[in-house]
């Protein structure tokens, strides 16, 4: 079995900048980190592949700077790692993403199972899994905490709004994977070792054989018109001085409302 | 030509999700902007016409019911196929998909089958004037900015959380139209079977109906000392609230957050204790009846947007705080 994981760069909080012209990140701007909830889906991936002998396949799309984080994943127990970089690439939104996802699960696939993270913390959409999985038409199920293999298959368990839900999928199939459902590993020094030396294979627009209306900024439906700071002007009261002074008069206040 | 603004009406296993009134009484007010028609899609088992009619009762003008056996369970790709095939036969002008995780799973398959945009989590919606677009506000990345996003395809679609929008009034005379939706065994062919739901056997922290909301961040400066709201939770009768930095720093479990990412309150009493007020934070705060925020900072965002803004150290007001109310508990018990 041959599985693929997605993993996202995204900044470390606080170091981002937003491009004031269009909007979108400026991600070379920021220190990268690996999207904390992907190191789950990293993880279930190789626990799965200890059970089963599969070839864990890790690919990421980013700027340059992010081969690092790839270097890692290897090291958290990737067999393969591919860098899915190309500056045609910037500007994506959620659609123009899983579309250069998509081409990758089929050029270094087959795949059985794709595994994504629940919801990156940078843009937060958690869209990129279930849209890779529409344009692969592939099921797909989010938020799965628990899986094993059975017969033409996997058994999962998953989160939903109500409490959880036990089904058995069908493969070929991507799965979401939920956050703390597992304990990553630590890198090992020696796999970090291994890749020391190593250059991060990419694969371009071109060696994807991507369509150049769909990537980017270009093949992003979504355009971002404007960003504002909301303002706020209360007509509110200012309690400052001593805290045992503005307790009490907080205390009052609230009294006052009749809420306490 | 694509018309009417189209909602996911959400078949919870046992009944429609109550998000779906919150979705139609937005829907309603864009398509009265639009002069259009509210339209549900409704993917259900069979024998659910009752819940149909409450659709209508509730706003929608149309509602597509697809009905089969199968739709008793959540199949994410025969939902998204099915919807995929009624968007294509009845091409709304909107869509809007509730943020749940029904919706969160199915929204974005939608998206990819169609090719269309998706605007995660929107907080407010805008007509544009000129050429009907819809304007989806949602918090951008960044610290304390909000984004204009478009879609340039069509439905536009976008997702919204639970407790954003209020629920739609009902009217008893409503009168609309049901359409049954034709779905074949093919239509509902799924490489899922769901073999047992096991529902919660504690309710997550349900902060959206609390009526008092004591929240902190990341200025109560360590685990320990956030616990303290829990006492003072317990003195008015509230539920603990907090900001994303102070979940992910493990202060508290993440049932707990505020904001996009989390949960929407709108109590009567809302208290900020070393909350700076970011954009991502405020828009889960709908309706507070008193605002107060306590911080070092009076020029933090939350200390501008509160009600009461209490200059001060939360090391030394929040203990006096609840010493306080504690005295007046036991003096109302005296008495
Ligand atoms: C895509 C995305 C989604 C997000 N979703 C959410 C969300 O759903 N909910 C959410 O809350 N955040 C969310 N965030 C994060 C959000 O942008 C802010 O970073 C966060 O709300 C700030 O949390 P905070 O107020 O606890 O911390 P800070 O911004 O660090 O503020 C701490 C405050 O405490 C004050 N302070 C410090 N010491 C003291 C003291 N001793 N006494 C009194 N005051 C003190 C400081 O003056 C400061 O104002 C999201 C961010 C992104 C990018």
């Amino acid at each position: 079995m041959r599985f693929m994981v997605c993993l996202k760069p995204v900044p470390e909080p606080g170091t981002v900048r937003v491009d004031p012209e269009t909007h979108t990140l400026k991600r070379e701007s920021a220190t990268l980190i690996l999207n904390p909830a992907d190191r789950y889906a990293l993880e279930a991936a190789v626990e799965l592949k200890e059970k089963t002998g599969a070839e864990v396949v890790a690919v990421m799309m980013g700027p340059p700077n992010a081969a690092p984080l790839l270097k890692e994943a290897y090291a958290c127990g990737a067999d393969e790692v591919y860098l899915l970089s190309d500056r045609a690439f910037a500007g994506a939104d959620t659609l123009a993403t899983s579309y250069v996802l998509s081409l990758a699960a089929q050029k270094l696939g087959a795949f059985d199972l794709i595994f994504c993270g629940k919801v990156s913390i940078d843009g937060e959409t958690a869209q990129v899994g279930p849209e890779l999985a529409a344009w692969l038409d592939w099921p797909s199920v989010i938020w799965v905490k628990e899986l094993s293999p059975v017969e033409g298959g996997f058994e999962v368990v998953r989160v939903t709004d109500e409490g959880e839900e036990r089904l058995v999928a069908k493969t070929p199939i991507l799965f979401t994977i939920e956050p703390e459902s597992n304990d990553p590993r630590p890198p090992s020094v020696k796999r970090l070792l291994e890749m020391l030396e190593k250059d991060v294979p990419t694969l371009t627009a071109e060696d994807l054989g991507a369509d150049p209306a769909r990537l980017g900024l270009e093949g992003s439906p979504t355009r971002v018109l404007d960003v504002f700071t909301p303002t706020y002007e209360g007509k509110k009261e200012l309690l400052e001085g001593a805290a045992e002074e503005v307790v009490e008069k907080l205390v009052s206040i609230l009294k006052e409302r009749g809420l306490i | 030509m694509a018309e009417g603004v189209a909602i996911f009406a959400e078949w919870a296993g046992d009944g429609l999700h109550p998000v779906s009134f919150e979705l139609l009484s937005e829907a309603r007010r864009l398509a009265d902007e639009l002069e259009s028609k509210v339209k549900a899609f409704f993917p259900a088992p069979p024998g659910q016409e009752s819940q149909a009619e409450a659709l209508i009762r509730h706003g929608a003008d149309e509602v597509l019911y697809a009905s089969h056996p199968a739709f008793e369970n959540f199949l994410d790709d025969a939902a998204s196929r099915l919807l995929v095939k009624m968007i294509r036969e009845d091409t709304p002008e909107i869509f809007l998909f509730p943020a749940t995780a029904r919706g969160q799973a199915l929204a974005p398959r939608v998206a990819g089958y169609l090719r269309l945009g998706l605007t995660a989590h929107c907080i407010a919606f805008e007509i544009g004037k000129e050429d009907r677009t819809l304007i989806q506000i949602r918090p951008s990345f960044g610290e304390n900015v909000m984004a204009k996003i478009i879609s340039l395809t069509k439905p536009q679609m976008a997702t919204v959380r639970p407790g954003v929008f209020p629920k739609a009034k009902e009217d008893p005379a409503r009168r609309g139209e049901i359409k049954k939706f034709p779905v074949s065994d093919e239509d509902a062919r799924s490489a899922l079977k769901v073999l047992e739901r096991r529902p919660k056997a504690a309710p997550k922290v349900d902060l959206s109906r609390a009526k008092v909301v004591v929240a902190g961040g990341r200025g109560l400066g360590t685990k320990e000392f956030f616990a303290k709201l829990f006492e003072l939770a317990e003195l008015l009768e509230g539920a603990v609230g907090a900001t994303r930095p102070v979940c992910h720093l493990g202060w508290i479990s993440e049932d707990h957050m505020i904001g996009v990412s989390g949960q929407t309150v709108s109590p009567r009493l809302y208290f900020g204790f070393g909350i700076s007020g970011a954009v991502h934070h405020l828009v889960g705060i709908r309706n507070p009846g008193l605002m107060v925020a306590v911080n070092t900072d009076p020029e933090a965002p939350l200390m501008k947007k509160a009600d009461v803004a209490v200059v001060g150290d939360v090391r030394e007001v929040l203990p006096l705080l609840i010493r306080r109310l504690k005295e007046l508990k036991g003096e109302s018990h005296e008495a």
